[in-house]
């Protein structure tokens, strides 16, 4: 194995003091040549074997689509990815890699794993640049009549990939939206830093061209109930994610600049409050902001907080290995090299306020771990009586999500305790030709494991239509 | 983009604007919201629906920041504003009580009795309305008012220039002392509302109000609207925005309330300079 290169080849990232101070993407990936080199570290396994494609939630043929890039055939590399995966632009930015793809890639026995992720994302913005895309995409889609109607409840990335690949198979699709513009968690969440908004739109606009519709400001529960959109289509999946905050109860969470991660990200990620007055939406952010909790969540609003002009002070209960295994290794390492001060063990138990009735500091008690795991591998830890103080302006509470209970107006569905949707092993909820996939039905987890849920529903949906309309 | 069909003046700072918007008229009933955005750069606002006809939604305004005021300045019938979602919140909660008044010293408020008016008497009970403006020259047009809709209608005014001289607190205390009123619906100025609650708790009157908190969404994804409510955390977009005014801590609303002040005057003064 020595021809094996032991070190990737490492795309270009704007220097920390220059990126701090816009929202431009941090990352900016390979270019033409290094991604040709960085192609050519892979040991191209066969694809019965390939361990990549396997943990690939999607799929990905992996090896067909870099043997290809090392050939110089790009073309050929973006039909594979297509084949599994319409959106590599998204999650060749955004997978945790190191969970998938790359965590189980043969190269990592040895070295550092192929760069999938970034490989991924130079293919997925190479089609979009050179208009291929838009061609192979039309070519993918099957013509004729169309095959029945679809309604899709929610545009983030579980609603968005069940309506490409249902279009794909010759469906009429609509997608119905709460908010005004679609994306879900990619657009309200997910910082333009680490997503640019025009990467989003397109492949949006991808949707669109293929005739996709989309129905925004549209609130299912509300302005449509479910019952209108089984009696007027043949099938819905439901996408609607997990986007309600949890709140931290104690004392003095009402205060004046304690904001819900939920909030703050949506002030600035999809309401542009960082360019307020300019954009309408305001939002405040003192000198200190300390985020509560390490997932990708609360790195985002640290390193938002921090381009807002702010000191970001993230503080996790735990400690480091236990928040990478909620938040994606890079942007930790990321957020580390742009000076976001980390804290571990203390967990908030009271925020402490001025006499306006804004935030001035939060009380936390010190942890320490007992020894023992939890079911998901992480450390139990226990309070040890003692107390700080930590001084801050503003406050973002990143403690984590669940799912929305507007749909919960409606009879017939059935959830979970903890709000997410059951569904059976074809993805479909309790209600005939209801399906579900995302958060909606998992509860927090990952971009790619929603697309995949969508995919797969869009699969079940055609099976489903057409045993419906044969009998 | 959502075309406005219709804009007139109430007074000198509320108007009336009516937009096309069939998707937030099927399903409505009073006490619901929507958000509108005027611009694409806009901010997500919540307003009453004072009318709702062959699918258009009617909304009473004040010109109070940036955004209400650029919408009556550049945006007039035929033009269209970016977006309207609703709708939201839950239906208030309607029962025949006997005689309930309904009272409003605010836009909102007065758009919310149209709504309440009708949905009140068709339940069978006796509507009082109160209506609480500055002076006379405040009073909205007759068509505006719940005069014609309800069974017995006053007008206060601060300077008794017109109607009843006071607050619709002031009429409200009096009512209450003589006639067997069983439930009150009321919205407007915070500040009132928490008299309002404090003035008639433990009287035995069911007191709904309409509670104003700053939103973002208006489906309970952000928790910007946060009420502290029977002891616990409600979302006003998601729970109400009408509650029981006596388990409301209206200290808690009126400091939320406040929070993006010194910015929001910031947008104003500079958008009033261009
Ligand atoms: C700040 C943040 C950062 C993250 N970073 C990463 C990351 O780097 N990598 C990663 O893999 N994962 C990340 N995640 C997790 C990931 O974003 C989610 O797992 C994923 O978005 C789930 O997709 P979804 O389509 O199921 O739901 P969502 O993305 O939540 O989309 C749901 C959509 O449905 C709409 N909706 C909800 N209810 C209704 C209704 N009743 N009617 C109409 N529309 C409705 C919502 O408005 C929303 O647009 C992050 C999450 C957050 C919050
Ligand atoms: C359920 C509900 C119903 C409402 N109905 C009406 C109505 O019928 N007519 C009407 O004129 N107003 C209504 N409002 C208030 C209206 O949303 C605000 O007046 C409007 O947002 C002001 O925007 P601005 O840019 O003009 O002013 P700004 O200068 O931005 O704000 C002035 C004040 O308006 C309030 N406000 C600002 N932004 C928001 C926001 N995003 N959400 C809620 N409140 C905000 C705050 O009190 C703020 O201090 C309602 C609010 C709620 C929550
Ligand atoms: S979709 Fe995500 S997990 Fe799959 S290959 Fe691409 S980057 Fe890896
Ligand atoms: S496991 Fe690694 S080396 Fe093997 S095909 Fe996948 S990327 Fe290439
Ligand atoms: S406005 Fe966001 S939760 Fe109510």
């Amino acid at each position: 194995m020595s021809r094996v290169v032991k070190k990737r080849f490492p795309p270009k990232v704007r220097p920390p003091d220059a990126r701090v101070r816009d929202f431009n993407e941090v990352v900016e990936g390979y270019d033409y040549e290094t991604a040709v080199k960085e192609a050519g570290r892979c040991l191209k396994c066969p694809l019965w074997f390939a361990p990549c494609s396997k943990s690939c939630p999607l799929h990905v043929k992996i090896p067909s689509f870099i043997e290809n890039i090392v050939k110089g055939d790009m073309e050929k590399a973006v039909r594979a990815v297509y084949e599994d995966n319409l959106f590599p632009s998204i999650t060749g930015r955004v997978c945790p890699q190191e969970w998938f793809c790359e965590g189980s890639c043969v190269v990592g026995r040895i070295g550092e794993p192929v760069s999938i992720g970034l490989l991924e994302r130079f293919i997925g913005d190479y089609a979009r640049e050179t208009g291929l895309e838009e061609k192979i995409l039309e070519e993918m889609r099957v013509k004729g009549a169309p095959r029945g109607r679809v309604a899709v409840v929610g545009s983030g990335p579980a609603g968005l990939t069940a309506a490409g690949w249902l279009r794909l198979k010759g469906y009429e699709v609509d997608v119905y939206e709460a908010l005004h513009k679609p994306g879900g968690v990619l657009a309200y969440g997910i910082p333009e830093f680490r997503l640019p908004r025009r990467v989003l739109e397109n492949e949006v606009k991808k949707l669109e061209k293929l005739g996709v519709v989309f129905k925004l400001n549209h609130i299912v529960g509300k302005t449509v109930l479910l019952s209108e959109l089984t009696r007027d289509y043949d099938a819905v999946f439901i996408g609607s994610g997990a986007g309600a905050p949890k709140m931290l109860e104690i004392p003095g969470i009402d205060l004046n600049n304690v904001y819900t991660a939920n909030e703050f990200l949506t002030r600035v990620n999809l309401m542009r409050a960082n360019l307020f007055p300019e954009w309408d939406t305001p939002i405040t952010v003192g000198r200190t902001t300390v985020i509560i909790g390490g997932g990708n969540t609360g790195i985002d609003a640290a390193r938002v907080a921090l381009r807002m002009g702010s000191r970001p002070v993230i503080v996790y209960r735990r400690g480091r290995e236990d928040m990478l295994k909620t938040a994606r290794r890079d942007e930790v390492l990321h957020a580390e090299e742009e000076g976001v001060e980390f804290k571990y063990y203390l967990q908030p138990v009271e925020f402490i306020g001025d006499e306006n009735g804004f935030v001035k500091a939060v009380k936390f008690e010190v942890m320490e771990p007992t020894g023992e795991v939890d079911g998901r591998g992480k450390k139990k830890i226990r309070g040890t009586g003692r107390f700080v103080e930590i001084p801050a302006d503003t406050v973002v509470i990143a403690i984590g999500l669940e799912p929305n209970k507007l749909l919960m107006a409606e009879t017939g569905l059935k959830f979970r305790e903890d709000g997410t949707i059951v569904v059976d092993e074809h993805l479909m909820t309790s209600i005939p030709g209801v399906f579900a996939g995302g958060d909606a039905i998992r509860g927090e987890s990952t971009v790619v494991e929603a697309m995949a849920d969508g995919k797969r529903a869009a699969e079940e949906i055609d099976k489903y239509v057409s045993a419906k309309r044969k009998s | 983009m959502y075309k406005i069909t219709g804009k007139e003046d109430l007074n000198d700072q509320d108007y009336y604007i009516e937009v096309e918007a069939p998707h937030v008229v099927r399903h409505w009933r009073p006490g619901q919201f929507v958000i509108i955005m005027v611009s694409d750069r806009g901010e997500r606002i919540p307003m009453s629906v004072a009318t709702v006809e062959d699918g258009r939604v009617g909304m009473f305004i004040k010109k109070l920041g940036k955004t209400s005021t650029q919408l009556y300045r550049e945006y007039n019938v035929g033009d269209s504003i970016y977006a309207v979602a609703g709708p939201l919140g839950n239906p208030v909660p309607l029962a025949n009580y006997g005689t309930v008044v309904l009272a409003s010293d605010a836009v909102c408020a007065h758009a919310e009795q149209l709504g309440l008016a009708v949905e009140l008497s068709k339940l069978g009970n006796k509507v009082i309305s109160i209506q609480t403006f500055k002076s006379e020259n405040e009073v909205y047009p007759d068509k505006y008012l719940a005069k014609k809709l309800v069974d017995e209608h006053y007008i206060t005014t601060l300077d008794g220039s017109a109607g009843f001289k006071g607050h619709f607190i002031d009429l409200l205390r009096e009512l209450l002392a003589r006639r067997d009123v069983k439930a009150v619906y009321a919205g407007g100025a915070l500040p009132s509302l928490k008299k309002l609650a404090e003035a008639t708790v433990g009287k035995g009157v069911r007191v709904y109000t309409l509670v104003r908190q700053i939103m973002v969404d208006g489906t309970g994804m952000c928790g910007s609207c946060r009420v502290r409510y029977n002891g616990g955390i409600a979302y006003a977009c998601r729970d109400g925005p009408w509650f029981d005014a006596h388990l409301v801590d209206w200290d808690d609303v009126l400091r939320r309330d406040a929070r993006f002040k010194r910015v929001e005057k910031l947008a104003l003064e500079k958008y009033l300079a261009r």
